[in-house]
């Protein structure tokens, strides 16, 4: 072929797009978290900042094209530093009609809709609960509606391999992928390969998803299915080596490097409960790291066993939600009584009772605090990002090896299962954690403390000379025996509170994002640290007097707290909750605090989140 | 895991150095003293350092053991001392633990508990003390208390019959099980003895008497003049025996357990001979209950089975040998991980003052030399591409590339530029297809729909589309049209030949 026989090709310029937000959404069976882990790596490794976040039911496996049994998968990849999955989603893959009609209030107005027709019979709108077919009844007139045979075109496209039409049939998934793929220009190879490892034992069934991504690939390709087409440039991300992780994987990884910190074994036991279970299975495959996870017979049992394992010296966690964190309070209520350093992870859950498991919320605040008998402070420590799941991991253990106290980590089922990229820890900063036991007999007792810290002196099991008993029976301050002598009970809960209140002296002070005074201050903590920061920078942009704080520290406050708050002239408490910082602010500090709430197993919108802080500037 | 503490007592112990310096507050009379002091008795005589020993109990009167035991101990909280217990052992498993409970804290609120410790087997020692009542919270029915019993909760009899703990512990798999009486100092003895030596969990229900709220409740076989007419003490291998005049024993009438006298054409002959391995003998006599059968005393039921903290051990170790031991950088920084280079835009420019001027590209190397990487893509002179058409074969490709010396040529189909074909797709996708090579078509090898840029473009631009793209070779734009080509190798080139100059 000569040069010039070519004649105005029209080549696939691109049109470059800051962030864009995709949520592919079927039946749980359809393998949508799949199909969005595998765009998430993607994205990743051609350098976008990424976000996600799974939406997957209750129901393992609820009745394929139900409304309950819709699955999702979201996720936001920027051309710049984002910290949410996004507000509104651009372009929607919809497998069936119930995954349309689940997710359709979510979408832009003009955005994408990739359907699969397949799933539209009369049957499947019924499941659906639609009168009419959206895709005739003109509903779908403000978006860009792109139709699209998946079931059929892929089982054409993997006709070849001769697997069952069954399994043919699971490989729609990668199907839609490919289409998706294409339309924001990216490359296969990574899933490609993730396909040989994951099918590598199975070559038929690896060649049919090969296969169907490809095939949804060449399909956007070729058939013009989009009139525009987008690119999302790298990120500018602050160098250093990243990973993408979830809030729950990074609270396990935290709590593997404090056990390498502190030189001393790992006991995680722990109940299955969502979202909390992924903690449990990530540590069991760390074992080489002389991790023992147990599954306990219940969730009384998890904690009882860090109470022992913690007497006997070794580093101890247990990770729930908060049904399991109120079953655990009497026995956190021991460790406070025996003041036995343990961690205990809950990863909140809309509540009350079962609530709704696989949707995320804040509203266990005030019973890690409080949700237990007598007088019985500890530490609570709050993640903001799935990254710094990590840090707070290795925190908790700090504080609960100095104080010899138990820690609560609230996180919660947006950071658990969202995902990030992490810059990665250089090892050699992090802290050195290793715990010193008493060992010397001489005027020993079990309630001897350290003067600074108040922390008890820990003597364990194997000590010659410091044989002791500990127990859930009010103690002697001095001699470590049963007591129930009033002024002594006084000074005990007194100690005990002192020594909690105390670690705030050590704590770094509480950083202001923005003025140090102003009009607003907005407060949050835990999983909403990414809407809040969005919404409050986006604003500052605009040349509002508006500044944030995000409370990591919630029992007790870091100790610039309170003057924080009184440096604007309002101050506004946003959680996924109905004002339970709010109420803690307002009665601590006296401030007219203003809360905003959203409780709908959700996080915040920026736009809400914007709008709400409009109306007080 | 713990560094091996010498101990300190190397001298002979006896039973007052397992004494403590607490007052015991049991109600005078109760059977939980003579338990206690044959505990205290038998502690010196296992070998086993002091300070190696613990105690854990729940909430109850029994539970008030381990503040009596010079040894470590851990008072808990009702019903879990098991689950303190199984903690500690897998966090500890040189020590010798020891849980004390009750029928109230270790059958009703702590049921789950105990039976779950049972099927681990944990190497633990369980006393349960069953005085058949509430004793602490002042006289409620429990578990073990019989049918019709009268209680303070319970003032026209209790409704519900007694669960039996031993039939529970066989159920739940537990490798040791065994029953004693508060009264029965010898018995007592040998049973904690041989408990400790027992590799697994040891269950041990043992009779006690509340002279408070329930007395007498074992009285049909702790009075002296009663217990050798209606206690049945197990021996392994020897025949189920009993009687003042040993005249007595338990045989097997169709699978049914009756009471026989011997003589009269019976023999021992006749008679169960106890085996401690044996299930269903265990489970036998677990039914042999006052007034219709005297009741068993002694080890029911003994065989091994690997403990849940060996297992656990062996676990580790076998992760340890076959991944090695844990490297926390080499786990952080697992899976799909990459690098975002010093080159990169810092996080303190903000998006729209975005410009190549304030890339700190090269931080080491003077300005004029930064600036090479603004310059166009024209200024390389991108060479006009190569072109062949979808449906030409591979091999076609590859010997036009050779011929002109290219590393890529531009696949067309219908005037439209469908794909690039490049030494990367050569290197990485044809092995396997060598000898389909002149019949497969160009475009199933090729990379589809590539990354384009513009002959404006800047030449770091081009890099960032290579990295993107994962590809060395890039298609230019040049009126509209992809016509010509660029790769890293000219690139490269380019920038080498500046430095020369």
């Amino acid at each position: 072929m000569e040069q010039s026989e070519l004649a105005q090709p029209s080549p696939p310029v691109r049109e470059d797009r800051e962030t864009a937000t995709i949520r592919f959404a079927g039946d749980s069976g359809d393998g949508m978290q799949i199909t969005g882990d595998q765009f998430t790596v993607t994205s990743a490794l051609v350098g976008n900042d990424i976000n996600t976040f799974p939406d997957y039911p209750a129901e393992i496996r609820a009745p394929a094209g139900t409304l309950p049994g819709v699955s999702g998968f979201q996720l936001s990849f920027s051309h710049h530093d984002i910290h949410t999955p996004g507000d509104k989603v651009n372009v929607l893959v919809a497998m069936n009609p119930a995954a349309l009609k689940v997710n359709l209030e979510d979408v832009e107005q003009g955005g994408i809709l990739i359907i699969n027709t397949d799933s539209f019979s009369e049957n499947d709108l019924k499941k659906a609960a639609y009168a009419n077919n959206p895709l005739e009844s003109g509903e779908l007139a403000g978006y860009r509606v792109v139709k699209i045979g998946l079931t059929t075109l892929t089982l054409n496209a993997v006709q070849e391999v001769g697997i069952p039409k069954k399994q043919a049939t699971r490989c729609k998934n990668m199907f839609a992928l490919g289409v998706v793929f294409w339309l924001y220009g990216r490359p296969l190879e990574h899933t490609a390969v993730w396909i040989e490892n994951k099918f590598g034992h199975l070559p038929e069934v690896a060649k049919a998803n090969r296969l169907a991504l490809q095939a949804g690939y060449n399909l956007a390709n070729t058939m013009e299915l989009f009139t525009d087409y987008y690119r999302v440039k790298p990120a500018t991300l602050p160098p250093g080596v990243y990973r993408q992780i979830t809030g729950n994987q990074a609270l396990a990884l935290g709590c593997v490097a404090a056990s390498v910190q502190a030189k001393r074994p790992l006991l995680y036991s722990s109940y299955p409960i969502t979202p909390a279970s992924d903690i449990l299975h990530e540590l069991a495959k760390h074992q080489n790291f002389g991790v023992r996870t147990f599954q306990a017979e219940d969730e009384i049992a998890a904690i009882c066993a860090t109470v022992g394992a913690s007497f006997g010296g070794i580093l101890a966690a247990t990770g729930t939600s908060g049904p399991g964190l109120l079953l655990k309070g009497e026995g956190i209520s021991l460790a406070v009584m025996a003041e036995l350093p343990l961690v205990v992870i809950d990863v909140q859950r809309a509540g009350p009772s079962t609530g709704m498991p696989t949707k995320t919320e804040q509203a266990d605040l005030l019973a890690a605090i409080h949700g237990r008998h007598g007088e019985c402070p500890l530490v609570v420590l709050a993640p903001q990002t799935p990254g710094d799941c990590f840090s707070i991991g290795i925190e908790a253990f700090r504080i609960a090896l100095k104080y010899m106290t138990p820690v609560i980590i609230l996180s919660d089922g947006y950071l658990a299962n969202g995902a990030e990229p992490w810059l990665l820890p250089e090892i050699d900063e992090l802290p050195d954690l290793e715990p010193t036991f008493h060992q010397d007999p001489e005027g020993f007792s079990p309630y001897l403390r350290d003067p600074e810290t108040l922390a008890r002196l820990w003597a364990i099991p194997g000590t010659p000379g410091l044989e002791h008993r500990l127990g859930g029976i009010e103690k002697d301050s001095a001699t470590g025996n049963v007591s129930y002598d009033p002024i002594n009970h006084q000074k005990m809960v007194d100690t005990r509170n002192d020594k909690i209140q105390g670690i705030a002296k050590e704590l770094a002070l509480l950083e202001v994002n923005g003025p140090q005074q102003g009009d607003l201050l907005v407060v949050g903590w835990g999983g909403t640290y990414g809407a809040i920061t969005s919404a409050v920078e986006s604003l500052q942009a605009e040349g509002k007097s508006i500044a944030s704080v995000h409370l990591r520290y919630l029992y007790p406050f870091q100790k610039n707290l309170g003057a924080v708050l009184k440096n604007y002239k309002k101050v506004l408490v946003s959680e996924l909750n109905l004002g339970q910082l709010c109420q803690m602010l307002r009665a601590e500090f006296l401030v007219d605090a203003i809360p905003f709430n959203k409780v709908q197993g959700k996080p915040f919108l920026i736009s809400e989140l914007r709008d709400r802080m409009l109306q007080l500037l | 895991m713990i560094a091996h503490l010498q101990s300190s007592e190397t001298q002979k112990l006896s039973k007052a150095d397992f004494v403590s310096n607490q007052n015991v507050r049991w109600c005078p009379g109760c059977g939980d003293y003579s338990i206690l002091a044959n505990v205290q008795k038998v502690m010196p005589e296992l070998g086993v350092p002091r300070e190696k020993i613990v105690f854990i109990s729940g909430i109850g009167c029994s539970s008030r053991f381990p503040y009596y035991m010079n040894t470590y101990g851990f008072h808990t909280i009702h019903g879990r001392a098991p689950a303190v217990a199984s903690g500690l052992k897998i966090a500890r498993p040189d020590l010798s633990i020891w849980v004390v409970t009750g029928d109230g804290d270790g059958l009703s609120i702590g049921g789950n508990h105990l039976i779950h410790i049972l099927r681990r087997n944990t190497d633990v020692n369980i006393l349960l003390l069953n005085n058949r009542i509430y004793g602490l919270t002042k006289g409620q029915y429990s578990p073990t208390s019989e049918r019709g019993k009268k209680t303070k909760s319970t003032p026209y009899g209790s409704i519900i019959p007694p669960m039996e703990p031993l039939r529970m512990a066989l159920g739940a798999g537990t490798t040791f099980v065994a029953r004693m009486l508060d009264i029965d100092p010898q018995g007592l003895q040998k049973a904690l003895k041989e408990a400790h030596a027992h590799k697994g969990t040891s269950f041990i229900e043992i009779f006690q008497n509340c002279n408070i709220f329930n007395d007498g409740a074992f009285g049909h076989i702790s009075e002296r003049a009663l217990r050798e007419e209606h206690i049945l003490t197990l021996e392994h291998g020897k025949p189920l025996i009993f009687g003042k005049n040993k005249d007595k024993g338990i045989r097997l009438n169709h699978f049914v357990p009756e009471v026989v006298s011997l003589g009269n054409g019976i023999t021992e002959s006749d008679l169960v001979v106890h085996d401690v391995t044996n299930s269903v003998i265990a489970e036998m006599l677990c039914q042999l209950d006052y007034p219709n059968f005297p009741v068993p005393m002694g080890v029911f039921y003994q065989v091994q089975r690997d403990t849940y903290e060996d297992s656990l051990a062996a676990l580790v170790e076998n992760q340890v040998t076959q991944k090695g031991p844990g490297d926390l950088r080499q786990l952080l920084y697992s899976g799909q991980v990459w690098e975002i280079g010093a080159t990169q835009v810092g996080q303190g420019i903000e998006e729209d003052k975005f410009s190549l001027e304030e890339i700190d590209i090269f931080p080491e190397v003077p300005r004029e030399h930064r600036k090479l990487m603004e310059e166009p893509i024209s200024a390389l002179n991108p060479p006009l591409a190569l072109i062949v058409s979808a449906e030409d074969s591979v091999a076609h490709a590859i010997e036009l590339m050779q011929e002109k010396n290219y590393g890529s040529v531009h696949v067309f189909e219908d005037d439209e530029l469908i794909g690039i074909f490049t030494e990367d797709d050569i290197v990485n996708k044809i092995i396997g297809f060598e000898l389909e090579l002149k019949s497969l078509p160009v475009s199933q090898m090729m990379t589809p729909t590539p990354l384009c840029i513009e002959l404006k473009d800047t030449i770091a631009f081009a890099f960032n589309q290579m990295v993107i793209a994962g590809n060395h070779h890039l298609p230019v734009i040049e009126d509209g049209r992809p016509t010509r080509v660029t790769s890293a190798r000219d690139l490269l080139n380019y920038i080498g030949n500046h430095f020369k100059m």
